[in-house]
């Protein structure tokens, strides 16, 4: 085995999945997790969602958690996507001394909050849910219902969180500060940002059609999923087997808008390269991107150009993989390194769904889902956050 | 190469007066228990359209951040990394508020375009033109310490020379009130709610630097054993004794809650060390450590540390300040140590 760093988990819940068997079977037979609100209480019944088909009381049960503890929709799909993940890699039943958990939300507890803010305002009825709001609270109720984390950490980059939880793993790793890190992210639909983003005029009516010349705007979606990272060395010693390398990894920013992408799509063109310079590999070596592919008609474009930048005339086949699964926002750094990493593992594409129209200014058009690909060797996933917090990673078959 | 990693220049606005070190000699104090930052005359010092556009918790970032990429001549940090417990709570509490009391239908979009929290480091990165490495921890009392650890990870890997580490928090009357209700706040006379907004530069530079980084350790709910093996392997690594340090400088604030785990740490991880404080000064803030480390790089700096800082009257200070230790906890769970150095150590 090589050195480096070294996937020995994965665990995801979204839409189209309550685990990795599930989300492989939707990505296998096109099966779309977009459709009408059922769990969020919203006016904006007009807007189609991916939400994860458990009510809060059902996640409770699932983790045997009383229903009468103090828990928040983000934390509760956050454990059980990280539940699967650790299973996967047999922590803690084999040991590693130090092990991180880093998780990136925005939202945190803002489904409570929303619900109960003028409770928070006029008298001591929420309590505990003030204290549960922030991000930071809401990666810890996931550490203590583990117990086995001896540093907890929050990464907040809005919907590039997760992919940088992933990206400071590797960091700690690298530098011998732990011996296992469970990274990734979590994020349930609030009103909060549902509206926010409404009154961006940023979310189709429609089920999302993500590079298309005819795209309207994003479906939320929401979901969990971590990564286990190790060493090599930690691997070997503790037995098990690792499912790929994360082989590269680079964080950059857009410097351009608060809320809109550049048009020559710079940062998302620094955190490809970067992330391929960081792997040691040309863009001919790779087989497949992950896009972010928002559907909205700025970011698609943007990210559009910025892959033509980086790869020239030998695109690989591209798809954007939230047609199934909406944006998990912060969770989609996490959602779609798994997604990538069952691409890679299965050897195949997961299908651009919805695609007719090429987009004119853009030469390529995202993968079908019937490409003949042989062997998938390297994977880049891209997640690019407001503000222009731009993050792609890299992930390798194990020679 | 270079190894050394150096605070470089820091820059503040709190309760204290702004953009200066008067709190050293003339510190203000405060008897309420809410207390806001002292804002400078931002016309004097941005551009109309940037004071106007930005509200009060990103102007300070911006100008704090601005002051110190100029005093440390950085046009561009190759890194921008910012701690923020509740990131921009104002806009984040006028989006809220319209849509818990008004409804869903006449909601607009400005407040939310600046309400998440890497709003900070993403503005700061626009500002500057820097497309290098951008990201932000939100992680309640060790927000902070998560930004500086990455910073000083960063410039240690060699992926970055120069990394511009902030600490922001503002606190609304809103937010004022809730945080009392959850039991962080306003637990005695003599701590008070503040706010929060530091810029530092780190590098490898040592000519003019405030102090050296040596090293920066967290842990969560570490036992007093483990929180002691972190504190003798952080003081190795930098080949330190606990006799070599002058000071630890610690977080305790008037909350009984608070003050209870540092007499209950401190005399069984550093006995006997003189202690200093900074919270008298700056108020409590999810991000007040920040402050704290910029207080100790001042110190270190100016080799003299002033007796409104100690924790109980000294017999005598120091004379030459070599070392401070700078230990955080926040509610118990969390727990930081950094360690910092004069330029000369």
């Amino acid at each position: 085995m090589q050195g480096g760093i070294f996937v020995t988990g994965a665990g995801i819940l979204s839409a189209i999945g309550k685990n990795k068997q599930e989300t492989l079977g939707a990505l296998r037979e096109r099966r779309t997790g977009i459709g009408p609100l059922r769990y969020l209480n919203t006016s904006h019944t007009e807007f189609p969602v991916g939400e994860v088909q458990w009510s809060n009381e059902e996640m409770c049960r699932i983790l045997q958690i009383p229903d009468t503890a103090v828990t928040t929709r983000t934390s509760l799909m956050g454990l059980i996507a990280a539940r699967e993940a650790l299973d996967q890699a047999a922590l803690p039943d084999k040991r590693a001394p130090r092990v991180a958990l880093i998780s990136g939300t925005t939202v945190g507890g803002m489904d409570k909050s929303e619900q109960y803010y003028l409770d928070f305002l006029e008298n001591d009825t929420r309590n505990a849910y003030i204290a549960a709001h922030d991000c930071g609270a809401c990666t810890e109720m996931i550490a203590d219902y583990f117990g086995i984390f001896s540093t907890v950490e929050t990464l907040s980059t809005a919907c590039s969180s997760a992919a940088n939880a992933i990206l400071l793993g590797a960091m700690l790793l690298r530098e011998g500060r732990v011996d296992a890190a469970v990274v990734g992210g979590c994020e349930c639909i609030t009103k909060f940002h549902l509206n926010g983003f409404n009154t961006l005029m940023i979310l189709d009516r429609e089920p999302c059609k993500p590079f298309d010349a005819c795209r309207a705007g994003l479906n939320l979606g929401e979901g969990a999923a971590y990564l286990v990272l190790e060493t090599a060395a930690s691997a070997r010693r503790r037995g098990v087997t690792p499912l790929c390398r994360l082989s590269g990894a680079a964080n950059t920013s857009d410097a351009f808008h608060q809320t809109a992408s550049s048009p020559d799509g710079e940062g998302a063109y620094q955190s490809m390269a970067g992330a391929l310079a960081a792997a040691g590999l040309a863009p001919e070596e790779i087989d497949y991107i992950n896009a972010h592919g928002t559907g909205t008609v700025n970011n698609d474009l943007s990210e559009g150009i910025a892959i033509q930048r980086v790869f020239g005339p030998r695109i690989p086949p591209v798809s954007s993989t939230k047609a199934f699964t909406g944006h998990t926002t912060s969770a989609a750094g996490g959602v779609e390194a798994v997604i990538s990493i069952l691409a890679l593992r299965e050897n195949f594409i997961p299908a651009n769904l919805r695609f007719s129209n090429p987009i004119q200014e853009l030469a390529f058009t995202p993968a079908t889902g019937d490409e003949a690909v042989g062997t998938l060797r390297h994977v880049l996933s891209n997640s690019f956050g407001f503000g222009g917090n731009n993050t792609s990673l890299l992930f390798s078959k194990i020679e | 190469m270079q190894k050394d990693i150096y605070i470089r220049a820091a820059c503040q606005i709190s309760a204290q007066p702004p953009l200066s070190e008067e709190w050293l000699d003339a510190p203000v104090r405060y008897s309420e228990p809410y207390v806001r930052a002292m804002d400078p005359d931002y016309k004097r010092y941005l551009e109309p359209n940037v004071a106007r556009r930005l509200g009060k918790l990103l102007k300070r970032a911006v100008l704090t951040a601005r002051r110190v990429m100029e005093a440390s001549g950085v046009a561009c940090p190759d890194a921008i990394i910012t701690g923020t417990g509740l990131g921009c709570i104002e806009n984040t509490g006028v989006f809220l508020n319209a849509l818990v009391r008004e409804g869903e239908e006449l909601l607009k979009p400005t407040s939310f375009m600046q309400s998440t929290h890497n709003t900070i480091s993403s503005l700061i990165a626009i500002d500057a033109r820097c497309h290098g490495y951008n990201s932000t921890y939100a992680h309640k009392g060790i927000s902070f310490e998560c930004a500086l650890l990455d910073g000083y990870l960063q410039l240690k890997a060699g992926e970055a020379s120069t990394v511009l580490v902030g600490a922001h928090d503002e606190m609304t009357p809103e937010y004022f009130v809730l945080l009392k209700r959850a039991g962080y706040l306003g637990g005695a006379p003599g701590g008070f709610g503040g706010e929060t907004a530091v810029s530092m530069m780190l590098g490898r530079q040592r000519a003019g630097s405030l102090c050296r980084l040596r090293g920066v350790e967290i842990a969560y709910r570490p036992s007093a054993d483990e929180a002691g093996r972190i504190l003798n392997g952080l003081l190795q690594a930098s080949r330190c004794s606990l006799d070599a340090v002058d000071a630890v400088m610690i977080g305790t604030n008037g909350h009984p809650r608070n003050d209870a785990v540092y007499a209950e740490m401190c005399p069984v991880l550093f006995p006997g060390k003189p202690l200093l404080r900074y919270k008298h000064l700056f108020g409590e803030s999810y991000t007040a450590p920040g402050l704290g480390v910029y207080a100790a790089a001042t110190v270190l700096h100016r080799q003299r540390i002033p007796g409104h800082l100690f924790v109980h009257a000294p017999g005598e200070a120091p004379r030459n300040i070599h070392n401070i230790l700078f230990y955080n906890q926040f509610e118990g769970k969390n727990h930081s140590f950094i360690l910092l150095s004069s330029c000369g150590e």
